[in-house]
């Protein structure tokens, strides 16, 4: 009685069918007036959902993709400016519970794949941009590329965790691998070069390069060829182990090394070490096997100059502590901190070699080595895992970053310490780690973090190194409570939180630009001036900056729509090698390089930045900010900053985070000819 | 959509958003007549408005068919039905005849509405008013006894339903006295049927100067889950029957144009009894599934079949052929959540996978538990299907009422 229920039988070929649905709900959508649209979009949606998890669904919907656009997919949403999309947020759109979420984010980078083949000529969009966002998603999601899904996506995703992979397969095919690792490469060295603490993930994707390119399936062409020095620089820096033969085999080569040979050794680690800012686990073995034999040879493997040398020579002794104490393949990181903690000649800081000494003998509470072992499991000792940290952290003080969390003041807080007190930082670590209770003083108040109930976070972060793991979650508790002490007082508490939380250089004058009551836009004019008086070089007598000043950002993406406050220091302001005074400044965000919109992009290496600083030309500089401090004793007069300098950067506010702040009067008076 | 300034000038009473998108995109204009909450929406979308809280007709009643008179609006369509005797009203004036107000009333209230087709010769089944418990009971009883049942055989059901709501709104099935209790005092006086054990089905009709131009037969699965159009062949073979019946409705009532949805039962001997009838569009999206099936948007038809400036030919024009034109078979189900205590939203594999599977428009849970169902209750939203064979949908819609969709 049936003839068609051969329909149902499983395994069918669902696709047709789907897309002649798809194709009807397209044209519904699309005839729609605007107003009746989004009740048309959600079949839409549903059923390219299902398409897509079909075999060849993503080849049908890039078929369709101009279709699609054309019909109103993405009115109205970020996606409808695909010049303003941003790689970096794709992955997480993609790895999202919503499903229309992850849809949209699929439909969006299929309609990229067809500008980018030249198949849909995009107003917005041209081919080189779009094959360029696709081959930089790609390339920071490799591991959707090649592996299957983890447990954490099967289970907030489901079925749809099948979609982000039929999508990148897809992707990849059409656009070819070849361009997605170089495209890879380049990623990685941006990261790199601003010398992040955390390398875990770079490392992950070290890795998959490193197993694309030894998979016979998959033919990478000529590319890949500027990945050698990362893959060699983790699996194999030098002649006796760049095969990758295991450490226990590297040991046994070093036993029946010459001097010559260690010296070899030792030279090829620390040029690869420099070069990329990694570590790899053999230069632990060298390093172990060098301490106490040679000071020459662990100088070398260091790669230190005059003043990293003497000051090795020096502490001798405690030197070789840490080495053979937290120094081991799995804690290898740590050797690039303490290379540079040595470079930064801040042992002969009276209290560092002491407070370091109290570091290795640590007694470390049952919570912290709980916090340790959540996130790093127990293969490695926790108080080596700590010091590893430690030396990064004394060594790197810009490469400090927050992780996926809200606490920004505290990453900023460490990363002061560490540039600018680094015993205080100690102190901080120890009362962390051994006693659970971090204790400061807000204006002669004593506050614990033991007694203060929540911070910013909601929840503990994992995602930091050993360090912040210990430490942030009590400064953020204490920053919260500072903030519940200001509670009633009229303005932003910043003013009275920073110089208390972060350290008596901070300056107790303080500007703000917006007014707290209103959100409105406040005295541009004075505030510029004031902050130019205060920092640029050529206003404020030719002074360079002392010491780092937390500041506020208001930070903006990329087509410059306001997004949130954030907290960064100000570590100086210099011409860069082509003249143009720039500000250097420390933005404890995991990857400094931003582009904030209207041009403003966040230099991290090319304009005379130091490792982990980040720059912009000063009057862009001043265009963010929002809150900074100043040293209320010294320099009363505003700057004469030229008129022209003075309308750019008003004018760069009000076009970007200010436009929605204008003050009622204000807007008329931009409004009104110069006066 | 250009408007053609020579056809009808219409006001819809109600707010639908289907309805405005159907109007927008037709080349008739049109005023959206509906409570204030509408406005914001209506200015901010370029929607032609006129503020009106349909409470019930009073002194004011005349004042809105006088605005729409001098707005030189042609005639109101009615999309709820508590707009209904609205629409009569307002029609009464517009187009200067008293007897549509009348007719309005009769198609307001279930009991009148009985009688009067009664009186045109339709069958109908037993009915009674009910203003207490103890008249339900008395019926309950007097049914059953009719049907040559003893004490103790189990009883023939009866239904209840409110006189003046739409489709499944407060409508019960009581069996013993016993649950005659559970009916709150407020939801008296209702209307009595005798149950008629049948096939239910609906039809909405399309009339255009006293004559039927478009006739559909929507077949129930399950009265209140899941309907589907066109109907089944077996359904569809009594068609001649059915048309002749919606003759006899379109007379006894006097309709000279408009959209009528009726219900009857057809019983296993053949015989057509009436249930009722609306003035109105059907719920459950019928008007969806026919545009899904025939092409045609189902409002536009009424807005056509309404305006007293469409031609014969216009009409003929607009209407496909009844089932042969169809493309398919296009149903919906509507879904009730299964169990007491809910989290999330999850489409079953077996109707994600299904070919006939369209859309949904269910939404997460707003809540944990849910709230006990009354009387048939209302659906948490619809999944929609579509495909080549009625007796594969059938099955599948059946087949829905067995799945978990909230769990």
């Amino acid at each position: 009685m049936t003839p068609n229920s051969n329909l149902q039988s499983p395994g069918a070929d669902l696709l047709p069918g789907l897309l002649k649905k798809l194709d009807n709900a397209t044209q519904q959508l699309g005839d729609a007036p605007d107003f009746a649209k989004p009740a048309r979009l959600q079949p839409v949606m549903d059923i390219a959902r299902r398409v897509l998890l079909q075999t060849g669904g993503c080849a049908a919907i890039e078929d369709r993709a101009e279709r699609l656009e054309r019909a109103g997919v993405f009115a109205g949403s970020d996606w409808a400016q695909p010049a303003i999309l941003v790689p970096s947020l794709s992955g997480l759109s993609l790895k999202s519970a919503d499903a229309t979420t992850v849809v949209i984010e699929a439909l969006s980078q299929l309609r990229m794949l067809a500008v980018a083949k030249s198949r849909y000529l995009h107003e917005g969009l041209s081919p080189v941009a779009a094959r360029h966002f696709l081959t930089q998603v790609l390339a920071l999601n490799l591991a959707l590329l090649f592996g299957a899904p983890s447990e954490a996506e099967r289970e907030t995703q489901g079925r749809l965790a099948q979609i982000p992979r039929e999508l990148f397969q897809h992707l990849a095919t059409r656009i070819g691998f070849e361009h997605i690792i170089d495209e890879l490469i380049n990623e990685i060295w941006r990261i790199l070069q601003q010398r992040p603490i955390q390398v875990e993930p770079v490392k992950q994707m070290i890795t998959q390069i490193s197993l694309c390119q030894s998979n016979p399936e998959i033919d990478l062409g000529t590319s890949g060829q500027g990945a050698n020095r990362l893959v060699s620089a983790l699996f194999g820096p030098t002649q006796a182990c760049h095969e990758d033969p295991g450490v226990d085999v590297y040991q046994q080569r070093l036993e029946s090394m010459d001097t010559a040979a260690l010296q070899y050794e030792a030279t090829g680690f620390a040029r690869a070490m420099h070069d990329t800012g990694l570590v790899s686990p053999y230069h632990a073995v060298l390093l172990n096997h060098l301490a106490g034999q040679s000071d020459q040879l662990v100088a070398e493997a260091l790669g230190l100059s005059a003043t990293g040398r003497d000051c090795l020579l020096c502490f001798h002794d405690l030197i070789q502590a840490i080495i053979e104490s937290s120094l081991m393949p799995t804690t290898a990181q740590g050797i690039y901190g303490l290379a540079l903690m040595l470079e930064r000649g801040i042992l002969y800081q009276p209290p560092i070699a002491p407070a370091l000494w109290r570091q290795l003998g640590l007694t470390l509470s049952d919570w912290s080595q709980a916090r340790l072992f959540a996130a790093f499991g127990d293969s490695v000792p926790y108080r080596a895992k700590l010091m590893e940290s430690v030396l990064s952290m004394l060594g790197q003080p810009l490469g400090i970053g927050q992780g996926n969390n809200p606490t920004c003041q505290s990453a900023r807080a460490l990363s002061m310490w560490s540039y600018n007190d680094p015993d205080y930082l100690l102190q901080m670590v120890t009362w962390a780690a051994r006693d659970d209770e971090i204790v400061m003083h807000f204006e002669g108040q004593r506050i614990s973090s033991k007694e203060c109930v929540a911070g910013v976070a909601q929840t503990l972060p994992l995602d930091l190194d050993a360090v912040s793991l210990l430490v942030v979650p009590h400064l953020d508790r204490i920053y919260g409570e500072m903030g519940r002490q200001c509670i009633g007082r009229e303005g932003d508490p910043h003013q009275w939180i920073n110089p208390e939380f972060h350290g008596w250089w901070t300056g107790r004058g303080f500007r703000i630009n917006v007014d707290v009551a209103t959100g409105h836009l406040d005295d541009l004019d004075a505030f510029v001036r004031h902050f130019y008086a205060s920092y640029h070089p050529g206003y404020n007598g030719n002074q360079p900056l002392i010491h780092p000043q937390p500041a506020g950002i208001a930070i903006t993406d990329s087509a410059a729509r306001f997004i949130g406050w954030h907290a960064i220091s100000i570590l100086r302001a210099a011409t860069d090698p082509n003249g143009e005074m720039r500000i250097y400044f420390y933005n404890p965000n995991n990857d400094g390089g931003q582009d904030w919109g209207n041009d403003v992009k966040v230099s991290t290496a090319g304009n005379g930045e130091r490792f982990g600083e980040s720059s912009l030309p000063f009057a862009q500089f001043a265009s963010r900010l929002y809150i900074f401090h100043y040293d209320p004793l010294e320099h009363g007069k505003l700057a004469n900053v030229t008129q022209d300098e003075l309308s750019e950067v008003i004018s760069m506010i009000e076009n970007s985070w200010g436009a929605t702040r204008l003050p009622p009067t204000g807007a008329q008076a931009s409004q009104s000819p110069t006066l | 959509m250009t408007k053609d300034p020579n056809k009808g000038y219409i006001a819809l009473l109600g707010w639908s958003l289907n309805a405005v998108e159907a109007a927008e995109t037709f080349d008739r204009r049109y005023i959206v007549v509906a409570p204030d909450w509408a406005e914001e929406y209506c200015q901010q979308h370029n929607i032609p408005y006129l503020s009106w809280n349909f409470e019930r007709l009073n002194d004011r009643s005349m004042e809105i068919a006088e605005t729409l008179k001098e707005k030189g609006v042609d005639v109101a369509i009615p999309l709820f039905e508590e707009t209904v005797e609205w629409a009569g009203a307002i029609n009464s004036v517009l187009l200067d005849n008293p007897r549509l107000y009348g007719q309005s009333l009769l198609l307001r209230d279930k009991a009148l509405m009985k009688r009067r087709a009664q009186l045109g010769g339709i069958r109908v089944g037993i009915f009674e008013e009910a203003h207490d418990k103890e008249d339900v009971v008395r019926f309950l009883k007097r049914v059953n006894q009719t049907l040559l049942k003893l004490d103790g055989d189990p009883n023939d059901p009866i239904h209840l339903k409110a006189f003046d709501k739409a489709g499944c709104l407060g409508h019960r099935v009581i069996r013993t006295p016993d649950e005659v209790d559970t009916i709150p005092d407020e939801e008296f006086p209702v209307l009595m049927e005798s149950h008629l054990d049948g096939w239910e089905f609906a039809v909405e009709a399309w009339i255009h100067n006293g004559k039927i131009v478009f006739l559909n037969v929507s077949e129930y699965v399950t009265l209140g889950y899941s309907v589907f159009v066109p109907a089944s062949p077996e359904l569809e073979k009594y068609r001649a029957q059915i048309h002749a019946q919606i003759e006899k409705l379109i007379k006894a009532f006097d309709i000279e144009f408009g959209l009528i949805h009726p219900e009857y039962f057809v019983t296993s001997d053949g015989e057509m009894y009436f249930g009722e009838v609306a003035y109105r569009p059907p719920g459950f999206k019928v008007f969806e599934l026919l545009e899904r099936v025939y092409g045609f948007n189902a409002y536009q038809a009424s807005m056509l079949v309404f305006d007293p400036n469409s031609t014969e030919e216009e009409v003929k024009a607009f209407f496909p052929k009844e089932v042969v034109d169809a493309d398919g078979f296009a149903g919906c189900f509507g879904v009730y959540p299964r169990r007491r205590v809910v989290s999330e939203l999850r489409i079953p594999e077996e109707v994600e996978d299904h070919p006939y599977f369209e859309s949904h428009e269910l939404t997460p849970p707003a809540e944990e538990t849910v709230t006990k169902r009354t009387a048939f209750g209302t659906h948490w939203g619809l999944v929609y299907f579509r495909g080549e064979d009625a007796h594969t949908l059938r099955d599948t819609l059946k087949a829905q009422e067995d799945l978990d969709y909230y769990i």
